[in-house]
């Protein structure tokens, strides 16, 4: 990924190669064709609290976007990881399994939670925040409301 | 008009029933019933494991011998002994009703326990570490998890800890670690003098008073009950009980470590590695206690574990350097651990 597209948005990282479900923090790198790597975002994880412990559906298990592929645990709290698209889990990052703390360290590199292939009909990317311009209003939009609520420091 | 908190005291329950009845309770708050407060009591003594955690972590031998049932909940936190003298309440709200940051959900849910302890008697905190605590112990165990659509909270009262016991039902490295948990245990984990009757009255007037709820005394739904029976099924079946395992494990050739928390900031280690075995007190992030052992020594234990003693734990292996290959060994066992944690 080149320097222009990871960018710093009031404190977090950013990368703005890739689509995002907005809800869930989650994003969606297309590698090729109908394949995808997917991982959590920097607010995401700052959110969850130091993450623990991750778990993650076996390789072969059907997707539903807006469904739980795996398991997120953070401050003793377990949490569902929803997954932001449909079709089957191709890879798990047994790396950040190991090392939980990697998914913080480097959120959209090392740190990326499954490999997916994407349902034929792609629909829900469709549903994904896709424009780099869109993306980084709405991260930096997200970091204004969590710092009013108190969800994380200024 | 205020809405309601269902409060359900389900009084003594079975060491199953105590996990079930209120995973039940979730799943009918994701579907639709009001917030729920709810209390039991394990009616004999069992062990718990959280989601992730991974049944090595439990000494089996002594679960068995001791005739203690073996469960795992849905929520985090690690293995921890439960008994007749632990009031356990569990908080559950649907999770448009809870803050998106996991750090404010678990105090915004936390407080009122706190609230409840004072009301008791007890100057209780909640600490930067989110545990209830009274000066340094720890008087409070808590879990929290999200199930479907709803958030869950649990924690107990706990009256009277058996902290041998606590300690008996955790794999552990070797005696070393043994006595280094337990002593650990018994100085940062306390039980907290106050009447369970006070406490359970002053609960209910903190969660309607900090969820703006009004309280009302409630029962199963229809839904849960079916739940609750699905879920007995899940429980105690081989395949929910042996869980997701443990984080991918290390090869036999590769050093190993058993690592515990007592409570936040304060955990013991023991290590081995070829020969050479470490186990050590770390409070907050200073070795307090350690005791070496390596057959290479030749005498010079005492004087390596007098150099380990009070120093912090990043400190360790250029401290071991010093003590030639046998420290080149415990340098190795200790290298197993996850120091990041520690």
């Amino acid at each position: 990924m080149s320097s222009e597209e990871r960018v710093t948005v009031a404190g977090f990282a950013l990368a703005l190669d890739r689509c995002y479900q907005p809800d869930t923090h989650m994003w969606v790198l297309l590698d090729q064709p109908g394949r995808a790597r997917i991982g959590m975002d920097a607010l995401g994880i700052e959110t969850s609290g130091t993450l623990a412990e991750l778990s993650f559906a076996g390789v072969g298990t059907e997707l539903i976007a807006g469904r739980p592929f795996g398991q997120l645990e953070a401050a003793k709290f377990v949490g569902p990881l929803v997954s932001p698209v449909s079709g089957w889990v191709l890879a798990a990052n047994n790396e950040v399994v190991r090392d939980p703390g990697l998914a913080e360290r480097d959120p959209y590199g090392a740190g990326w939670l499954i490999e997916a292939e994407l349902n034929k009909t792609g629909g829900e990317l469709f549903g994904l925040l896709a424009d780099p311009d869109e993306i980084a209003a709405w991260f930096a939009a997200k970091i204004a409301d969590y710092r009013l609520k108190g969800v994380i420091a200024e | 008009v205020a809405e309601t908190l269902r409060v359900i005291d389900f009084g003594p329950s079975s060491p199953l029933r105590s996990q079930t009845l209120w995973h039940a309770i979730a799943y009918g708050v994701s579907a639709g019933a009001p917030p729920t407060l709810s209390f039991t009591r394990p009616a004999t003594p069992y062990v718990c494991l959280g989601y992730h955690r991974g049944l090595d972590e439990l000494n089996a031998d002594y679960c068995r011998e001791n005739g203690l049932a073996v469960l795992r909940r849905m929520v985090g936190g690690g293995p921890v002994y439960l008994d007749p003298d632990q009031l356990f309440f569990q908080i559950c709200l649907p999770v448009r009703a809870v803050p998106p940051g996991r750090s404010k959900a678990l105090r915004m849910l936390l407080e009122p326990a706190v609230t409840a302890f004072r009301a008791g008697g007890v100057p209780a905190v909640l600490d930067d570490d989110l545990e209830i605590c009274l000066g340094d112990r720890k008087i409070c165990g808590h879990g929290a998890g999200q199930i479907e659509q709803a958030v869950v909270v649990c924690g107990n009262l706990i009256e009277r800890f058996d902290h041998v016991r606590a300690t008996g039902v955790l794999a552990l490295a070797d005696p070393a670690q043994r006595d280094q948990t337990l002593a650990l245990m018994r100085r940062f984990v306390a039980p907290a003098p106050v009447d369970p009757t006070i406490f359970r009255t002053a609960m209910i007037s903190a969660f309607t008073a900090a969820l703006g709820l009004e309280a009302m005394s409630g029962e199963l739904t229809r839904m849960e009950r079916t739940e609750l029976h699905a879920l007995d099924e899940r429980f105690t079946s081989e395949t929910w009980l042996t869980g997701l395992g443990t984080r991918p494990s290390v090869t036999a050739t590769r050093p190993r470590a058993r690592q515990v928390k007592v409570r936040s900031r304060i955990w013991t280690l023991g290590a081995s590695f070829d020969g050479a075995r470490i186990a050590a007190g770390v409070v907050r992030g200073t070795i307090e206690q350690v005791r070496v052992h390596d057959p290479g020594l030749n005498g010079s234990t005492g004087k390596l574990e007098r150099a380990l003693t009070g120093i912090p734990v990043d400190s360790v292996v250029p401290v071991l350097a010093r003590f030639g290959e046998p420290g080149r060994r415990l340098a190795s066992a200790f290298a197993a651990a996850d120091s990041g944690r520690l």
